[in-house]
């Protein structure tokens, strides 16, 4: 019954070995997908290229399933499963923030190293620039603070929120994100671009 | 290959029944019947009223009384120091951080031994350490630490120094050997 | 020469499951921006600790002699790079090069990548987690961080998409 490490089914030293392997293949997935272009990135945001849509809510659609199901077969402790707290003005401010940093940037942190992995300079430069902005951040953490700090309601679940059964709420995920998939297949016929 | 027709088929199917399975709220049994077989023959769980009024009389710091009975047993008396958890409740989230810690050595009572070893086998089946049951429960401590019964004559040393000890305990606690005016009667379970 | 691309759908399949035996073995998801954070902190602590040590943020992570590179996110992203690599290598598509449109000069386009790259890195810091971090991993968990962060990601990126359309199409 997992998570492994937590309940020391397996040694904790094992996490970094763990961890790298993990990351291999976030990597050699994204790269695969061709998540290492900035151009196909941005393409979600003007209809051309809609594989983040695809490939982002296909994978938390996946794993998302995969908990359940996992917790229905009793092979995971769900109550040991790390849920992200949330602090509602940090999460909503700083994710426009990295919103407006996507457009621009044509990146996210993830793949942008995906990218300079594979020899993209813009790529290189902007992880420079993901540097800067958190010096940044650390810099003048007593101005923002208050407002990092603000509207913590725990680690709290949308479905806690709704009021209703985590399977309930990833069923209307999953609806959501075939609608999505969908338009997005439709948009890209409708706004196709060459490649450069 | 892996087209959007054949996504939405397997994920909607998917969602469908996760949605309507009922979710496994069961928190997973940490320790098999065996093992809790094993525990229980050992008793190692068990604290008697003479080790629980050494740790009272020195003011140990690391253990944490802990009275299982109802709020209105707790309120016509209960052990100084002691949290009122009633049986009922002690799987509830607002006292899992209590039961379920490993700091204080958490000592469960109640009037006599049976439901403070219930509370003691719910928690040790989910894995939580520290845990302990009062021998007896207040009962016994009445009989022994409040009222010691005086030795025989003919007692062992060991017996006439229990004896000793308990009277000195019996004084710090109120006891004395003199029925204390609180409702102390022996009282079931 | 037209590079060739994994179906999207497949590598979502993938990736969830990557991240998935992720929080079985580990109990925690993805991330990326912490392991910059790491490196910025081993840096600062490098170069000026007296001001890691007085810092409100930085000595969250230099106290003790904690060390902030021994984290599990920064060996995650290492296997990142290698993994992004040996995709590349694989597809045939290792190439020293900036990426532009080729209506924007090279210069320009890394101008705006560094920009992109500063907001990325304070508004990690500020959302508590990147697009892999507190989106996607929080989405797989149903938090409600997750969710909000990942709303609020993609819709001010479409909402100023008109904006930086020059740049992309």
């Amino acid at each position: 019954m997992g998570p492994l490490i937590p309940q020391e089914i397996i040694a904790e030293g094992w996490n970094f070995f763990i961890a790298f392997v993990v990351g291999v293949g976030f990597g050699f997935v994204l790269e695969q997908a061709g998540f290492s272009s900035s151009r196909k990135l941005a393409g979600v945001f003007y209809g051309y290229d809609t594989v983040v849509l695809k490939v982002f809510f296909t994978a938390a659609v996946t794993a998302m399933l995969g908990l359940l199901y996992f917790s229905l077969f009793d092979w995971i402790d769900l109550n040991l499963v790390w849920v992200n707290p949330t602090f509602l003005w940090s999460a909503i401010i700083g994710g426009v923030i990295m919103g407006a940093g996507f457009i621009i940037g044509g990146y996210c942190p993830g793949t942008s190293v995906c990218a300079l992995s594979i020899g993209k300079i813009d790529a290189m430069i902007f992880f420079g620039g993901i540097f800067i902005g958190i010096i940044l951040f650390g810099e003048t953490y007593a101005i923002i603070k208050p407002l990092y700090m603000a509207e913590y309601l725990g680690n709290i679940k949308l479905s806690d929120v709704l009021g209703i059964s985590q399977g309930t709420l990833a069923f209307f995920v999953i609806i959501a994100a075939l609608v999505m998939f969908y338009v997005a297949e439709i948009a890209e016929k409708n706004f196709p671009r060459k490649e450069y | 290959m892996l087209t959007l027709k054949r996504l939405t088929a397997i994920l909607f199917g998917l969602g469908l029944v996760i949605a309507f399975v009922p979710e496994n709220t069961t928190k997973p049994y940490k320790l098999s019947a065996a093992d809790m077989l094993t525990e229980v023959q050992f008793g190692t769980q068990m604290v008697s009223p003479d080790e629980l009024a050494d740790w009272l009389i020195n003011k140990d710091p690391s253990i944490q009384l802990i009275d299982i009975r109802t709020p209105k047993e707790y309120e016509q008396f209960h052990l100084e120091g002691a949290l009122n958890i009633p049986l009922s409740k002690i799987l509830d989230d607002e006292w899992v951080d209590y039961v379920d810690q490993g700091i204080k050595m958490n000592i469960f009572y109640s009037n006599g031994t049976t439901l403070s070893q219930e509370a003691w086998m719910l928690t040790r089946q989910l894995g939580y350490e520290n845990n302990y049951v009062l021998q007896g429960g207040l009962n016994y401590w009445t009989e022994t630490i409040l009222n010691p019964s005086a030795p025989s004559l003919f007692s062992a040393d060991d017996e006439i120094a229990k004896y000793e000890f308990r009277k000195g305990a019996s004084q710090y606690f109120g006891g004395g050997g003199v029925k204390s005016s609180t409702s102390q009667a022996k009282s079931k379970a | 020469m037209k590079t060739k691309y994994m179906n999207p759908y497949l590598a979502g399949v993938l990736l969830g499951l990557v991240l998935l035996s992720a929080f079985f073995f580990t109990g925690r998801g993805l991330g990326a921006s912490g392991a910059v954070k790491s490196l910025v902190v081993t840096t600062v602590d490098v170069v000026a600790p007296e001001h890691t040590a007085e810092s409100g943020y930085y000595s969250k992570y230099t106290g003790d002699g904690k060390s902030p590179m021994k984290s599990w996110l920064v060996f995650e992203v290492l296997g990142v790079l290698v993994g992004g690599f040996l995709s590349g290598a694989l597809a045939g598509r290792l190439k020293l090069k900036v990426e532009h449109h080729p209506n924007i000069t090279s210069k320009k386009r890394l101008i705006l990548a560094g920009i992109g790259g500063v907001l990325f890195g304070y508004g990690s810091q500020l959302g508590r987690g990147c697009t892999s971090g507190s989106a996607l991993t929080g989405m797989a968990v149903l938090s409600l961080a997750g969710f909000v962060t990942m709303m609020a990601i993609f819709g001010t990126a479409f909402a100023l998409a008109y904006f930086f359309r020059r740049n992309w199409i």
